[in-house]
């Protein structure tokens, strides 16, 4: 591995964390918000909030780029604001984020829709408001998937490309992420230099896919029992 | 002491109950599905779409009418679900003190623990607990967050038989060490006469009789198949009446012979029940029967069900109900005021407390 | 349980917000084919000045259309004017900075150790495939088109061609034994051990890069001084010693 490696190694986990960490509140709450809403819109919403899973994502990276450009509704305000997001590490976090949303979602909606909702209103006749129950019944029942969902999530922003480089180009050392440089590096010859990326994000991969596998185990045999 | 006039859309009816109730202990009975257990809920504050009127103690807890509904978490009523609906995440002791303020008033967590006699069970696991030791963590949790009613729904339905006996008496010293009263939704109209004051019967979520536990019998025989009249017997333990047999409980004027566990004193306050099913009814005096408890009465009533009669006896200066075939009453030409024998197997007496 | 999740979490934020860098750098957009110049020339700007120099190669047609959608680049260096007069349509770059003095030859590139006699564009027309940086956008592939078109050849050709996203990945794909031949710069094959030069298209048409600093740039002082070292005899040097060609920067 040289520097280079490593620069990119540590520039998709920083990115792929940032990611996770910034799409998880949102992602709960969210989840959370539904499992609770019996309306007519909930399966629009639900819909909207799946699409960057089916979307190609160079279809969704065109689509933020139309909104964060200069001339767009959000780049204009963030022009204003003096804020620079297009071709820089925050537009990577966020194609990375929007790319992974769903795979937070889903999982942590399944969790919560597993949690028995007699149990949720038994808190509130002991007392317990909306925000509490959510905090001490909702949330510790099923927070075994809400990681499964976050780790998936995980795993899929260190391989994001369709959508990172069309609103963050492939500038090395500030975009240039693991999917970035395992393409720029095959399309100039470079293979050993990508075989070594690859090998790398393999093994991330494998590591965080076994990790939500056991989690989801360990939840089964719990209700089981 | 608590309004009710309370309209709720279910699938298969419409829940519409109106009751002023006063007394500290109601029953609620009536077939499944009558809506019992979503009346509780709706008391409880926990079904959105309840509409009209509920007040409790003079505290009117919902009025849709004028735009009053206080949310369940304020409206300070101790639900104990059927199935004792316990937080599968937390211990007994996490569980129990779930709703307790912040403050915790170790006090009331201490005498709630004490009443139900769970303090062994503290530090386990709802999973591991049995479906008697569920209800009565369920029922130290409900009552630790010092409420002002308590809706029980069917407590003793999920329990074993011979537990019954055992929670049974919690559930009353709850009711008396605390004062709280209690709304207790059963099929047992034996368990509703000996706990409450009061009886309501529903059928199809209307409301069919509202008054004396008592009286919730004739109601009963007419809606609920499920019905149990258990006879209840209330008295005091003493020796056996004679060599072979096994004790003796003395309840007014007459002694049955009951049996007994080694371990009782005689003097001993006990409760006792009999099923009607093992009420045998002659109308001849009966001699060469092997029940040891035979005594002479007269038919009070009777309510014929499709192909069962409920028939009411007083005897031994206590009211009975046994349930015979019809074609038996029938041939026994059993009609109030007639003289009957009652015969009852010692084996027949279950204690309860 | 909870409380080591939590602290994980502010963990991984920290190290995610992580290495804030203070060395002050420009951001400098190059075309593929000016790769190896470009960073040996960083590396003496860099000594001499204490500033870093990033940079971004690949195709100009794709780095323009980062530059116009905001890209925070400082430098531009094209490798046609097409793209250049785009920018400078919108504002983002200044007629006045413009600098075109740079130029290269076409040439066609075959395996090294392939026995494919290729010796004129004639012949090119007859190999099964040809990779070409697209045609349709990416100045190599501009040119190529070009020359093969003014000699009535691109017709027959354009089927065979395989367009790759810059000229950088055509001469991958014939390094790499995919394709038999491609049409990139005489540069380009220089610095390829893989390859070798079938023939130079003598008659291609007149290709200029075009390096500008940008309007938009948070370093406007560095930025001038890098151009400025490129178009100096330094650099000049540089290209020259890599195999461009220099051409004079009045010429349209």
């Amino acid at each position: 591995m040289t520097p280079e490696d490593f620069s990119v190694l540590f520039l998709t986990l920083r990115v792929a964390a940032l990611a996770t960490l910034l799409i998880l509140p949102f992602g709960i709450a969210a989840a959370y918000l539904l499992t609770r809403w019996r309306g007519i819109g909930r399966t629009f919403v639900e819909t909207l909030l799946t699409l960057p899973l089916v979307l190609p994502p160079t279809a969704v990276g065109f689509l933020l780029l139309e909104l964060l450009r200069g001339s767009g509704p959000i780049g204009r305000m963030l022009d204003e604001a003096g804020v620079e997001l297009l071709f820089t590490w925050k537009a990577v976090v966020l194609a990375t984020a929007v790319m992974s949303f769903p795979l937070l979602v889903r999982p942590a909606l399944a969790a919560f829709e597993e949690v028995d909702p007699r149990l949720l209103g038994m808190a509130r006749s002991l007392g317990s408001g909306r925000a509490t129950v959510f905090v001490r019944v909702a949330l510790p029942l099923a927070w075994r998937g809400i990681l499964a969902g976050a780790l998936l999530a995980f795993s899929r922003a260190l391989g994001e490309f369709g959508a990172t480089i069309l609103v963050a180009g492939s500038i090395p050392g500030r975009t240039r992420t693991l999917a970035l440089a395992i393409f720029q590096r095959t399309q100039i010859g470079q293979d050993g230099a990508a075989l070594r990326l690859v090998a790398v994000v393999v093994v991330l991969a494998f590591g965080a896919v076994w990790t939500t596998e056991l989690l989801t185990r360990r939840r089964v045999r719990r209700t089981e029992a | 002491m608590i309004e009710l006039d309370v309209v709720l859309p279910l699938s298969r009816f419409r829940l519409g109950v109106k009751a002023a109730l006063s007394s500290d202990t109601v029953a609620v009975l009536g077939p499944s599905g009558s809506g019992k257990t979503s009346l509780l809920e709706a008391i409880a504050g926990l079904r959105p779409k309840a509409t009209g009127r509920i007040v409790i103690h003079d505290e009117v807890v919902m009025d849709t009418r004028v735009g009053v509904s206080i949310p369940p978490e304020r409206r300070r009523i101790g639900y104990v679900p059927q199935d004792a609906c316990l937080f599968p995440h937390l211990d007994v002791r996490g569980n129990v003190r779930f709703g307790m303020a912040k403050a915790g008033r170790s006090g009331l967590f201490d005498e709630a623990v004490a009443i139900l006699e769970i303090a062994p069970l503290l530090d386990r696991f709802p999973a591991t607990l049995s479906g008697g030791e569920r209800q009565r963590v369920a029922l130290a949790r409900a009552i630790a967050t010092e409420p002002r009613l308590l809706l029980l729904d069917e407590p003793l339905a999920a329990v074993d038989p011979e537990l019954k006996g055992k929670i049974l008496p919690y559930l009353l010293s709850v009711r008396d060490a605390m004062e709280i009263p209690f709304l207790y939704v059963t099929h047992n109209a034996g368990e509703a006469r000996a706990v409450a004051h009061e009886a309501l019967v529903l059928r199809q979520g209307a409301v069919v009789f509202a008054g004396a536990p008592d009286e919730a019998l004739r109601s009963m025989s007419l809606v609920d198949p499920e019905a149990r009249f258990d006879n209840i017997l209330t008295g005091t333990l003493g020796a056996a009446r004679a060599p072979g047999e096994t004790g003796s409980l003395q309840v007014g004027e007459a002694m049955f012979a009951v049996p007994t566990e080694d371990s009782v004193r005689p003097g001993h306050r006990a409760v006792f029940s009999v099923a009607p099913d093992d009420v045998l009814v002659s109308t001849r005096p009966l001699v060469g029967i092997s029940a040891r408890n035979v005594h002479p009465g007269s038919v009070i009533s009777r309510e014929v069900s499709g192909a069962t009669a409920w028939v009411r006896i007083a005897a031994g200066g206590l009211e009975w109900t046994s349930r015979l075939t019809r074609s038996a009453a029938d041939e026994l030409d059993l009609a109030p005021g007639h003289d009957v024998w009652i015969a009852v197997k010692t084996h027949a007496f279950r204690r309860l407390r | 349980m909870r409380k080591s999740l939590f602290v994980g979490c502010l963990l991984l934020a920290g190290f995610a917000l992580g290495a804030a860098d203070p060395k002050p750098e420009i951001l400098v957009f190059g075309a593929a084919s000016l790769a190896e110049s470009l960073q040996d020339l960083a590396t003496a700007y860099e000594a001499k000045t204490g500033v870093r120099v990033v940079f971004s190669f690949g195709s100009s047609s794709d780095l323009a259309r980062q530059i116009q959608a905001g890209a925070p680049a400082d430098v531009f260096f094209s490798a046609d004017t097409a793209k250049m007069d785009v920018l400078e349509k919108v504002g983002l770059v200044r007629a006045a900075d413009r600098r075109e003095f740079l130029s290269n030859a076409l040439v066609v590139v075959v395996p090294s150790g392939s026995t494919t006699g290729v010796a004129s564009a004639e012949e090119l027309a007859a190999l099964p495939r040809i990779a070409l940086a697209d045609p349709a956008t990416v100045p190599a592939g501009v040119y190529a088109k070009k020359w093969l078109t003014g000699l009535g050849l691109w017709e027959k050709i354009e089927p065979k061609v395989v367009p790759t996203l810059d000229v950088r990945a055509a001469l991958a794909a014939v390094e790499s034994g995919t394709v038999p031949a491609a049409v990139v710069y005489r540069t380009d094959a220089a610095i390829s051990h893989a390859v070798r030069i079938a023939f130079v298209a003598t008659d291609g048409p007149a290709i200029a890069y075009s390096l500008a600093p940008l309007v938009a740039s948070k370093q406007r002082a560095s930025a001038g001084a890098f151009v400025r070292l490129l178009e100096g005899p330094e650099g000049r040097a540089e290209f020259e010693k890599r195999g461009f060609l220099l051409r004079d920067d009045k010429a349209p």
